[in-house]
């Protein structure tokens, strides 16, 4: 009891210093619950979602004239697989509409809602109450992230001709919910469906076949299985529509933003932690310094130093765990906040439900730290003899260099007075280069975040793994006649072909890309070793190499169309897509596999001009005969827009917390600093210095510091960034980033933040305008 | 016919606790002059260190003015008094209030070069007037943690002195002292004061008041007694003692 008084007083006693601390540990504690909320939470939230929505674990699109029964009968016969389900659909393999304020150019396949299916049913989160013919239910990512309302118009261009339909609804679906697939499924009432089948005149019908499985793990394993079983389906000869995706790789491509976002959000949390450690280290210090005779008086009543130390953790201990618990129960005020982004980038309705381990782990977690340090800063008490203590621990001052003799220093006296200040307070300004050196460093890679995934997207859309070419075009032509021609079209610099198809190395089924010339793409994936160059070399992704137990300079045996070949390793590649697990080989080496391999995907890169006019100028010469063409920065816009909102939002979040931080380090740092020098300062005035001189004396002692702090850190965001965000996507086969650095927005920042931390003291330092010299050295 | 430095016209000093309102210094009129060695005397409670502090612009009176060589000081804002401060006034405390974080000639440079722009010049006034107060050079590089009573009082006096002031305010400045640093603090005080330098000193001590040549006596936060006296010759005071405590006897001292 006792003890607690004695907490309780010191409470009382330092109330702005309580109040800043509080604040600290309550941030940190608010970002550290949620961050780890939603890491804790994003996997189940998303098998559980499946679950619910009864999605398919695995699911095709096959157009109608290449469909065979043996498909469905395949995949019923295939172990492990509890439900087949095959509905008629109408396919848009490249439908142009608005999203987000741009056009996308995205494959969408049409449902009748009048076809109950047992697999993935419509599973509405909003409607309108009244309905009519054109209406049309779209997924509930186009609401979130596309920016439509109920009610809205939905305008699709296809092959030139213009479908208006009016939003009844929007659903949630996890397998063809969102945009990052190349296939999003919406449904028409019965009539509407029929009227486009109609209007589309039976070339887009096709075959959505959709299976769920006992274990959701083997749907990758089913789909390679059954284009190894049916390799028709992408040999070159195939010129039908052809569509798959398993659901681990719409959970990876759906999470894991939201998953980088959390591990942001932790990563901040402990760099907020660490801050409140340190400023608790400083206040223990600065407590027993100040009350050192306090703490003798104490222990001439009697008191033990461990009663005292425990007096000074309960103070401590007290004001995180009161700090903490709110911390971590607002964080749930930022749900609906949090609901939105998960929304905008995964298309499904969040709603975070209240999990007690992991609030009591972030609370627990966060005074375990605060104890720690508490017990280390406090242990010195127990050295000190009771006649030290009344003495003010006299018996441990030192007489200190003199750093700035002012007879000898050239200067003005008011910055060598600062300077002298600086360099008398080592311990505490070490804190606080510490302190800045953690927050310039997560704000400078904010920025570059933000910079990068919001302003200048190439660096990104590059890690991402996509080619940065002007113009697609998808075409069954013959290759070379179709890359001449297109080549010849007026101001087009260059024509690549880049497909995808699946093949086995050794044994294991990966994506692989083809390409004619790999030196001619913008991205180049290959970040150790080179891209393949003749038709029995291979680059394959760092999660393959690793997969494989394979290095630069070794062989795999890749095998495609029932024919395998050798071929050497000649470099690493990245990219976010297919889950980082991918390889690249040439034209000519999938043509030792497929000798009639047709490529049908073609890149086109312009000298800069509008995009539509080279569309134009390919439409003037092909008309529609070509399948699709695509509006490469188009479809970029749209498709990477929902990731800058996220990340300004990240950012925004970064930046005030480390304004916040600022002002409260010193705040808490220059009030102690008034309290403990009051007579310092009071003599000072005595002799005729005025108050903006002091003033300015104490922010000019702080403002070395923060330079140091902030250029440290600038540095080191500037030269880490990369390494740690690479760190970060490690997971997702990402070795190398190479985000670009933003200096001048760097320097003006860390501009900023050293006027603010000047101001900042110079504000604090205001306290001591009011106090005549007279009371100063009467006090 | 000596000039005023100091004059205050109904000054008033109020201090408010709590509600209750305690009338410290009450219409107080006075001049003091150039060269003079005045001292403030009175019980404890008087008024005394109340009324130093009002003119030597520490502290702002409640009502009334103080004119320093006529021109108003009291109307001053707390800024405006620190430069006054630092142009006109030399301050030695009981307590010294040296600044103890650093040596005792940075202490001094500390207000010297507050005024003055050539640190050359400065630095040499300060080592000389260290001298002429009888510190050592060995301990100009010390602490003021490392100094006894009366060699920090040295500095604090060099200190007060290092900007040529035009008067020097001291408040009980042997308080603190042993007798024998207090009579060397004394002489240097005396010293001072014989080339020139006007000082007012508050005192309770009646051997440090016979330093002055001039005594006013405060009761009850006003004066009632202001006694002239010969200046102080070590050899013969005698007569100025007489004088003084027959003066003091009269005050009720």
């Amino acid at each position: 009891m006792k003890i607690t008084n004695l907490a309780i007083a010191n409470i009382k006693h330092n109330k702005s210093a309580t109040t800043s601390l509080f604040i600290l540990i309550f941030l940190a504690s608010m970002l550290l619950n949620l961050g780890i909320t939603i890491i804790t939470q994003m996997n189940t939230f998303y098998d559980d979602k499946v679950t619910k929505l009864r999605d398919a674990h695995a699911s095709v699109v096959i157009d109608q004239a290449n469909y065979d029964e043996k498909f469905d009968q395949y995949f019923s016969a295939y172990d492990g697989v509890s439900e087949v389900a095959v509905e008629q659909t109408l396919i848009m393999n490249s439908a142009l509409f608005q999203y987000a304020g741009s056009d996308m150019s995205h494959g969408l396949t049409f449902l009748n809602m009048k076809t109950e299916s047992l697999i993935a049913p419509l599973a509405l989160i909003e409607q309108l109450d009244t309905v009519q013919e054109n209406d049309i239910y779209l997924p509930y990512i186009l609401k979130t992230s596309g920016g439509y309302q109920l009610g809205d118009t939905f305008s699709i261009n296809y092959k030139d001709n213009n479908y208006t339909y009016r939003i009844a609804a929007f659903f949630e679906s996890t397998m063809l919910g969102t945009n990052n697939m190349g296939l999003m499924k919406v449904y028409l009432t019965d009539s509407t469906y029929n009227i486009l089948s109609q209007k589309l005149g039976g070339k887009e019908s096709a075959n959505l076949l959709s299976v769920i499985l006992d274990d959701p793990s083997e749907a990758a394993t089913l789909l390679a299985d059954f284009k190894r079983d049916f390799p028709q389906l992408q040999t070159g000869e195939f010129n039908g529509y052809y569509w798959d995706s398993d659901i681990n790789m719409v959970k990876t491509a759906s999470s894991m933003t939201v998953n980088i976002i959390a591990m942001i959000l932790v990563a901040f949390a402990a760099i907020i932690v660490l801050v409140s450690l340190i400023v608790i280290k400083f206040r223990v210090s600065m407590s027993i310094e100040d009350g050192m005779v306090n703490i003798g008086i104490l222990q001439a009543l009697g008191y033990t130093s461990n009663q005292i130390i425990a007096s000074i953790i309960i103070q401590f201990l007290s004001i995180t765990c009161i700090a903490s618990i709110l911390g971590v129960l607002s964080s749930y005020l930022a749900n609906p906040l949090l609901g939105e982004v998960i929304s905008s980038l995964t298309g499904l309705v969040w709603h975070a439900s209240f999990n007690g381990l992991i609030n009591i782990l972030s609370v627990v977690l966060i005074s375990l730290l605060v104890f720690v340090v508490t017990l280390f800063s406090t242990i010195r008490i127990k050295k000190m003899a009771v006649v030290a203590s009344l003495r003010g621990g006299i018996h441990t001052h030192n007489f200190r260099k003199n750093f700035i003799p002012l007879d000898k220093t050239r200067g003005s006296i008011h910055l060598l007075l600062a300077s002298k200040t600086l360099l008398a307070n080592i311990k505490q300004n070490i804190m606080l280069v510490i302190i800045v050196i953690a927050i310039t460093f997560a704000s400078v890679f904010s920025i570059v975040l933000y910079y990068n995934i919001a302003k200048e997207k190439q660096a990104f859309i590059h890690m991402v793994g996509s080619e940065t070419s002007n113009v697609i075009v998808i075409s069954n032509y013959n290759e070379d006649e179709l890359v001449q021609k297109l080549e010849g079209i007026e101001r087009v610099e260059k024509v690549t072909i880049l497909d995808v198809i699946l093949t086995d190395i050794d044994g294991q089924s990966f994506y692989t890309q083809l390409s004619n010339d790999y030196s001619k793409l913008n991205n180049n994936t290959v970040y150790k070793g080179r891209a393949p160059q003749y038709d029995n070399e291979i680059a394959l992704s760092w999660s393959v190499s690793q997969l494989l137990a394979k290095d630069i300079g070794d062989m795999v045996t890749v095998t495609a169309g029932q024919q395998s070949h050798s071929y050497l390793i000649t470099g690493l590649s990245q990219s976010i897509n297919y889950m980082g697990e991918f390889a690249a080989i040439t034209l000519a080496g999938i043509e030792k596999h497929i000798p009639k391999y047709k490529p049908s995907t073609f890149h086109i890169y312009s000298d800069g001009v509008d995009n539509s006019k080279v569309i134009a100028a390919i439409q003037q010469s092909y008309g529609y005969t070509l399948d699709d063409i695509i509006d490469v920065d188009e479809t970029l816009e749209s498709q990477t827009g929902m990731y800058s909102s996220v990340v300004f939002l990240i950012m925004l979040i970064i930046l005030i917390t480390t304004m916040l931080v600022v002002i409260l380090i010193l705040y808490l740092v220059i009030k102690t600093i008034i309290t403990k020098r009051k007579k310092e300062f009071g003599i000072l005035k005595g002799i005729g210095y005025t108050t903006l001189q002091l003033m300015n004396q104490i922010a000019w002692s702080f403002v070395p510091i923060v330079i140091i702090g902030v250029v440290i850190g600038g540095l080191l965001g500037s030269l880490y960034t990369n390494k740690m965000l690479a760190l970060l996507l490690s997971s997702v086969g990402i070795r190398s980033v190479n985000f670009i650095i933003n200096y001048p927005v760097i320097i003006i920042f860390c501009v900023m933040i050293t006027l603010l931390a000047y101001a900042v003291s110079m504000l604090i330092a205001r306290k001591i305008k009011h106090i005549s010299a007279y009371e100063l050295i009467t006090e | 016919m000596q000039s005023v430095v100091l004059s205050t016209k109904m000054l008033c000093k109020t201090f408010s606790n709590q509600g209750l309102q305690q009338h410290v210094l009450k219409n107080l009129n006075m001049d003091l002059y150039k060269g003079d060695f005045t001292i403030i005397m009175g019980s404890s409670g008087s008024g005394k260190s109340t009324l130093l502090y009002a003119l030597s612009g520490m502290d702002k009176p409640t009502l009334g003015e103080i004119q320093f060589e006529g021109k108003e000081i009291s109307k001053l804002s707390h800024d405006q008094l620190a430069v006054f401060r630092r142009n006109h006034c030399g301050f030695v405390f009981q307590q010294m209030h040296l600044l103890d974080n650093m040596n005792v000639l940075d202490n001094i440079l500390t207000s010297g070069l507050l005024v003055k722009q050539d640190k050359k010049k400065i630095v040499q006034l300060a080592k000389e007037l260290l001298q002429r107060v009888g510190l050592l050079e060995v301990s100009w590089n010390k602490y003021p943690s490392q100094l006894s009573g009366g060699e920090a009082q040295r500095v604090g006096i060099v200190r007060a002195l290092i900007n040529s002031p035009k008067i020097v305010f001291a408040d009980e400045p042997t308080g603190a002292l042993n007798s024998a640093s207090s009579d060397s603090v004394l002489d240097i005080m005396t010293m001072v004061n014989d080339s020139g330098q006007s000082i007012v000193m508050v005192t309770h001590d009646v051997k440090t008041a016979l330093r002055g040549n001039r005594i006013i006596y405060l009761r009850d936060g006003t004066i009632c007694g202001d006694l002239r006296l010969d200046s102080y010759d070590a050899k013969d005071n005698q007569g100025r003692s007489e004088k003084l405590k027959a003066f003091l006897t009269e005050m009720g001292w």
